[in-house]
């Protein structure tokens, strides 16, 4: 059975895909299908080397929160950065809302956001309020949006105290409140967490857990992934662990 | 329409980003400035110990190499991308360029904003510092159009700087040859003397660079240097390198992160 993420039938919310109205073109049609979908993603690092993801199949339903555990290196962040775009399988797919990343990069990089695991993705000369800024333009916000995300950013993870501090002069926690605000900042359809709870203290988490519930209110979807245990008081709606390259339940 | 509006802020966002994290270090600039000054005085000297063959006086010496140094810098810019794209690599930043809609094609180009006009704007100071401490004498009815193509040569040379970041890419270093590449240029291009003082094959080879006729009229226009050809010819030679390498460069370095992608490889550092 292809592991989903709940039985609830898939059906795309009629709403602009894309995270504040980006994706849809002029003239592109509304993408179909779900959320997420993995089928039969295969993955070797080297030939002498066991698959790390083999055929994996995934679904993530609309509205819905998935976690994948194991132990380390099992390939639970392969299956996130091929998830992302950020690296290719061997074989198999990944699809958002019916599109690859090799069909339309921008797209399924509008739809997608990426948490990855650690501390790295920032630039510690800036401050707070210039790294968003930066992303913000780099996702490619609309000028009339800009504003606006970069606040909502700023007030959703009260990083406004910290807004004109540089990063290298930030604690780690600190740190990963703000990749976290990077990662929802442009409202995302589906959000690929990599130990998002790294270094966060209750508060933060609390923070964490309200961007998750206004990604699936509207209708978005939640891959997390972590080792067993990190995520304590969180709620799933499917629970898997990645065992010999395959998913299974949890 | 507005697509387009919005990769423009974001071109402009990578240089915006360059120039805060430039300015956090607040004694960058006056130690380039100081470099432009040392290298300046060292060759005020150098053109009054030393006769050069083809030269009339001190003066045109040191005038043809100050506008060496000032173009030598330009070319630095350019070669500096691959060490930019590292730094990326390094701090897990290029992941999320690659993974964001503006790609990370346009933002290795984007990188190169600020640099080349930081370039440009230290190279006009480079020559404004000859002028005012070691009396250089511009030939300013023709000064301005040294501009466009100071702009062409960026072009040209710019194709040199997306292939060796596509380079790093793959093999994670890059900057190691740059700096041999730069040091040959400079030679061959006839940075410190004039090229006729080479060796007939490595004239030969001297023109098969963007950097020999970009200080060809560069010198031309500045100091008054005659020209070994015409003008048009030099032009055509940097468009023509500007027009062929910089589509084969930004093909190589998509080719280059693709094979990242495939093997896996693009998120090792």
């Amino acid at each position: 059975m292809t592991p989903q993420s709940s039985l609830q039938i898939i059906e795309p919310a009629s709403s602009q895909r894309g995270g504040l109205g980006l994706a849809s073109a002029a003239g592109e049609p509304e993408p179909a299908g779900a959320p997420l979908t993995l089928r039969g993603l295969t993955k070797r690092w080297r030939k002498d080397l066991p698959l790390v993801l083999d055929e994996l199949d995934l679904t993530l339903s609309p509205g819905t929160t998935t976690w994948v555990g194991g132990r380390n290196g099992v390939g639970k962040t392969t299956m996130l950065r091929v998830a992302a775009g950020l690296i290719e399988a061997d074989s198999g797919r990944a699809e958002v809302w019916g599109i690859a990343a090799s069909e339309n990069r921008a797209r399924y990089q509008r739809l997608v956001s990426f948490l990855p695991a650690g501390d790295r993705g920032l630039y510690a000369r800036l401050t707070v309020r210039r790294q968003l800024e930066f992303w913000a333009r780099i996702a490619m916000v609309p000028r009339e949006r800009f504003r606006e995300t970069v606040q909502d950013a700023i007030e959703t993870f009260e990083l406004g105290d910290l807004a004109e501090r540089r990063v290298d002069r930030m604690s780690m926690g600190q740190r990963q409140r703000l990749r976290i605000a990077m990662t929802f900042l442009t409202s995302p359809e589906i959000v690929l967490l990599d130990e998002p709870l790294t270094s966060l203290d209750e508060e933060a988490g609390a923070l964490l857990d309200t961007a998750v519930k206004e990604v699936l209110a509207r209708d978005g979807a939640i891959l997390w992934c972590s080792p067993s245990g990190e995520h304590l008081n969180m709620k799933f709606d499917a629970s898997w662990t990645i065992e010999r390259g395959k998913l299974v339940a949890a | 329409m507005n697509e387009t509006l919005t990769a423009c802020h974001a071109f402009l966002a990578v240089m915006r980003r360059d120039l805060h994290i430039y300015l956090s270090y607040r004694t960058r600039l006056v130690s380039q400035l100081m470099t432009s000054v040392f290298s300046l005085t060292l060759f005020y000297y150098v053109s009054r110990l030393v006769h050069v063959q083809g030269f009339a006086t001190p003066n045109a010496y040191f005038g043809f190499v100050v506008v060496g140094i000032a173009l030598l810098g330009v070319m630095y810019s350019c070669f500096s991308i691959p060490e930019l794209v590292r730094q990326e690599l390094l701090v897990g930043t290029f992941d999320r360029l690659l993974l964001s809609p503006f790609g990370a094609i346009r933002s290795v180009l984007a990188m190169t904003l600020f640099p080349m006009l930081f370039s440009f704007m230290l190279a006009t100071l480079t020559l404004g510092l000859g002028c005012v401490i070691f009396g250089l004498r511009l030939h300013w009815s023709t000064a301005f159009l040294a501009i466009p193509v100071m702009f062409l040569a960026l072009l040209a040379f710019l194709p040199f700087g997306v292939l060796f970041a596509a380079l790093t890419v793959v093999v994670k270093q890059g900057s190691v040859g740059t700096s041999w590449v730069i040091a040959l240029l400079a030679i061959i291009g006839g940075l410190y003397f004039p090229i006729s003082l080479l060796p007939h094959w490595v004239q030969t080879a001297s023109q098969l660079q963007p950097f020999t006729p970009a200080t060809n009229v560069l010198r031309h226009f500045l100091v008054n240097t005659p020209l070994t050809s015409p003008v048009a010819t030099a032009l055509l030679k940097l468009m023509g390198f500007a027009a062929v390498l910089l589509p084969l460069s930004l093909f190589t370095l998509a080719r280059a992160i693709r094979f990242g992608q495939r093997r896996g490889t693009i998120i090792e550092y």
